[in-house]
């Protein structure tokens, strides 16, 4: 896709998507103080990875940016305009646009198509459950879990995924990839034409397929 | 990349093919009325058009709610069985480099190619959606099926008749209205062959690709015993699924899995006397029926004059074969059932098989072979004198006497000799674990039991009926009494050196409290351990959880068959050794692994390398990271290299701990 395709690009849903009654379409409010719908701005027919953070936490929350601000120069040419992270706080009575702002200012996180989120507390442990229930009271009713899941939808093609924000980088990267829209036969033939000269370097070094 | 034109050809070529695929029907379909004399006179052009396909129309919504499912009459079904796939050449022929022009997806070459071809036998196996209707009362549901149908064809294969099976994905190419997901990577659980048809779980290939798995059909142990290897090391009952990292669950849901079956000398797939035969029932379809199990939850008939699946992992309705409490007609004279449990996440059969005394004694199921491989001698259970051979157990205490456990993945072959019951008997196969019943024709309250259950049985428990009948001169003749022995276990592994697995969920310091395998979630590039290949080693098998949290995990490991020498639980506060089951003391691909149990394992690894995987065969746990690959390196060389990848993931996950930016 080239610069001006994406930047023209219209968000278009899967028509299978579950849509709001999935998502809640929930008035957030960004950094920035902007107000947002969470289907109808941030979800719908893009591609995103969401985290569930707050700004005074000092366990995972801190490494979690950490990792999506290296995941974030990976993928610098598509954020904004195909792929945007969500960094939704657990603890929206604490944390205004305000104290998010600094979060994000203080870790250099500040940057277009990443927001951090806060808004109404009911909304905001709606979307954690929803996103992130693994079917389990034990997992889900703790708002500290998740917090080191990285939530990877793609709302153009239903799909979801999720990457452990610990895993290696080149694994959180397969993982965002895997979630990729779907691929023409023709971008299918140039994907496996590279991924076949790939195997074949690996098997000629290693004398078998290894790392790719 | 193939041209226009080159693709064109291909289509054509397919289409001229001797096989009935989808496509070249709808060819023939067009062509039959312009020039109905180049058809078969069997392909009218109606009948043509019937055979045709047509696109199968998604579910128009999705259904997610926890409904319950519609009621349904037990017993008015009979128990389906799988159809074999048939024998047919591949165009375009297969090739040991993966024939990437004509659409097959990228691979490394095939290992030992001139050993194993040209193959004995090539078939196609199409994942495409279909119809399929899981009970009379029912319309149709949606599924995902290899060639269209739920479970998958079955294959009928031997040991020494090597197979391409070529594995074409033709799931809707931009999703469907479903659950499942259109990239398929097909596992043979659990075949001793190379990485490349392995299935790997991060080698899925998107929708309009196919790919050839070489099955040799070889015992393990080629190098080390020449020929076919060591048979010993026979196995029988195998299962194909889907493998796709993340969609496992989905896509099997969906339909995406089949039985495999392997015959040898020993287990001819017949019944007549046979150099070296066990003259075990034999004949598939007639004596020698697979019991697929599953549980699914249906929505009410919609506008399509359907009952779609809903989209969840459990459901209270229990399949065999793709049917609701079937019922199947037996003569009096034995048979034998390869039961296999598809899950798929947290379902575990205890089986029981009730007579028409009732449940105050269960009748006797003779297990002969537990994961596709033979015990060295059969084991009865009933929860009579044959209580104590149940492997329903936890730590040191059996919670279901006289069960049967049928773990996900796990596959327990048993004979039922029907000659001790009366023609007009019935008997009834069923769940007994704790907590365990389908919801039939339950509304809310409770189920209603049909006239003539044996005394103390509830529908709900029950998964299929026998009817027994009259053993008539024309059927096959009953088979000689099992033998005492069942086959010679290979040499005992010696170990080269051991390793650990935890399997847990539960947070370590900052790390997140994600289902994983040492500290790891599951990445596609990076293994967790490298063996050389040719050695063997000892595994210990843990899992971290705490006694009393419900995370329990079929732990499956690819490629070769382990033992189990030790078990370890907790009991009453101490970790400590408790004895293996004795359905457990055979070879086996998977072994339960309780809350705070262990599990010590030897295995090999011989005559192959590339990436292979240990998982928790809970599609749900897998698909959430349960899952670690290891590789076997062809030397000292590749090993070095192989650790290296692991050290360097160990310092960048270290390092991300640190907080520090990693470059």
């Amino acid at each position: 896709m080239d610069r001006r395709t994406m930047l023209s690009r219209v968000f278009k849903p899967s028509p299978y998507s579950p849509g709001a009654s999935k998502f809640t379409n929930a008035l957030l409010r960004t950094q920035d103080n902007k107000e947002v719908r969470f289907y109808d701005d941030l979800i719908k027919g893009k591609q995103c990875v969401i985290n569930m953070m707050y700004a005074e936490c000092h366990g995972a929350c801190p490494l979690v940016t950490t990792v999506l601000k290296r995941t974030y120069r990976e993928l610098k040419d598509r954020m904004g305009k195909d792929v945007f992270f969500y960094s939704i706080s657990v603890k929206p009575q604490d944390d205004t646009p305000a104290a998010l702002k600094h979060y994000a200012k203080m870790r250099n996180a500040d940057l277009p198509g990443w927001y951090f989120l806060t808004g109404d507390s009911y909304d905001i442990e709606t979307i954690r459950y929803r996103l992130f229930n693994m079917g389990h009271p034990g997992i889900d009713l703790d708002f500290a879990m998740h917090s080191g899941t990285l939530r990877i939808i793609n709302d153009a093609t239903n799909y979801w995924g999720h990457a452990g924000a610990f895993a290696s980088q080149g694994n959180i990267m397969d993982r965002i990839r895997w979630a990729d829209p779907y691929k023409t036969g023709a971008e299918w033939a140039v994907y496996a034409r590279n991924l076949q000269t790939l195997i074949d370097k690996d098997v000629k070094k290693y004398g078998y397929r290894r790392d790719v | 990349m193939p041209t226009k034109k080159a693709k064109n050809r291909q289509r054509i070529e397919k289409k001229t093919e001797g096989t009935i695929s989808r496509r070249s029907v709808l060819k023939i379909g067009a062509a039959a009325g312009a020039a109905t004399v180049l058809a078969p006179n069997i392909i009218t052009s109606k009948a043509a058009k019937a055979l045709a396909f047509d696109p199968i129309p998604p579910p128009l919504v999705q259904c997610t709610a926890a409904v319950r499912s519609p009621v349904h009459t037990p017993f008015v079904d009979d128990l389906p069985v799988p159809f074999p796939a048939l024998d047919h050449p591949l165009s375009p022929p297969p090739q040991e480099v993966a024939n990437t022009g004509a659409g097959e997806w990228p691979r490394a070459n095939h290992q030992r190619w001139t050993q194993f071809t040209p193959a004995h036998v090539t078939s196609e196996l199409e994942a495409r959606p279909g119809l399929h209707t899981f009970h009379s009362d029912f319309g149709p549901s949606y599924i995902w099926g290899f060639n269209g149908v739920y479970p998958g064809p079955m294959i009928l294969n031997r040991y020494g008749k090597s197979t391409i099976i070529r594995f074409r994905n033709s799931t809707p190419p931009n999703g469907d209205n479903t659950f499942g997901h259109p990239e398929i990577t097909i596992h043979l659980h659990n075949g001793h062959h190379g990485s490349e048809s392995d299935g790997f779980a991060g080698d899925f290939f998107p929708s309009g690709s196919w790919k050839d798995n070489l099955y040799p059909n070889c015992y393990a142990g080629l190098d080390q015993f020449g020929g076919n290897g060591d048979s010993r090391e026979k196995m029988g009952t195998f299962w194909y699924h889907d493998h796709r990292a993340e969609k496992t669950l989905n896509n099997n849901v969906m339909g995406l899995n089949g039985m495999f079956i392997v015959y040898d000398p020993t287990d001819p797939g017949h019944e007549h006397p046979s150099a070296g035969s066990l003259r075990l029932p034999g004949y598939y379809g007639v004596t020698d029926f697979p019991l697929i199990l599953t549980e699914k939850r249906f929505c009410a008939l919609d506008a399509q004059g359907r009952n779609e699946m809903v989209n969840a992992a459990g459901g209270d309705k229990w399949i065999v074969n793709g049917a609701i409490q079937p019922k199947l007609t037996v003569r009096r004279r034995k048979y034998r059932f390869r039961i296999l449990s598809t899950g798929p996440t947290t379902a575990q059969w205890d089986l029981k098989l009730i007579g028409p005394t009732g449940t105050s004694a269960s009748e006797t199921m003779t297990v002969v072979a537990t994961d596709a491989n033979f015990l060295e001698h059969p084991v009865p259970v009933d929860d009579g004198a044959n209580a104590a051979n149940s492997n329903a157990v936890v730590g040191a205490t059996i919670v279901t006497p006289g069960a049967i456990r049928v773990n996900v993945a796990e596959r327990y072959d048993v004979i039922i000799d029907f000659s001790k019951y009366s023609a007009g008997d019935k008997l009834y196969l069923g769940d007994f674990g704790a907590g365990r019943s389908q919801n039939v024709n339950d509304t809310g309250s409770g189920n209603t039991n049909p006239p003539g259950l044996p005394p103390g049985l509830n529908i709900g428990n029950v998964i299929m009926r026998f009817d027994v009948v009259a053993l008539e001169n024309w059927f096959a003749a009953d088979t000689p009494d099992l033998p005492a022995t069942l086959c010679t276990m290979p040499d005992p592994v010696v170990p080269d050196t051991t390793f650990e697995w935890n399997f847990n969920r539960d947070p370590v310091g900052a790390v997140p409290r994600l289902f994983r395998i040492n500290n790891r979630v599951f990445d596609a590039n990076v293994p967790q351990h490298c063996i050389i290949k040719g050695t063997s080693e000892e595994w210990f098998i843990d899992n971290n959880d705490q006694v009393g949290t419900n995370w329990a995990h079929p732990v499956h490991i690819h490629f070769e068959e382990f033992r189990i020498i030790e078990r370890w639980a907790i009991v009453g506060g101490v970790f400590q050794q408790v004895p293996v089951p004795v359905l457990y003391q055979g070879r086996k691909d998977v072994t339960k692994v309780e809350p705070g149990e262990a599990a010590r394992i030897r295995m090999r690894f011989r005559d192959y390398t590339g990436r292979y995987l240990i998982h928790c065969h809970n599609m749900g746990h897998e698909d959430a990271f349960m899952m670690v690959a290891w590789h076997i390196v062809p030397d000292a060389a590749a090993k070095a290299a192989c650790d290296a990848l692991i050290v360097k993931a160990n310092q960048e996950f270290e390092a991300k701990l640190r907080n520090e930016e990693v470059s």
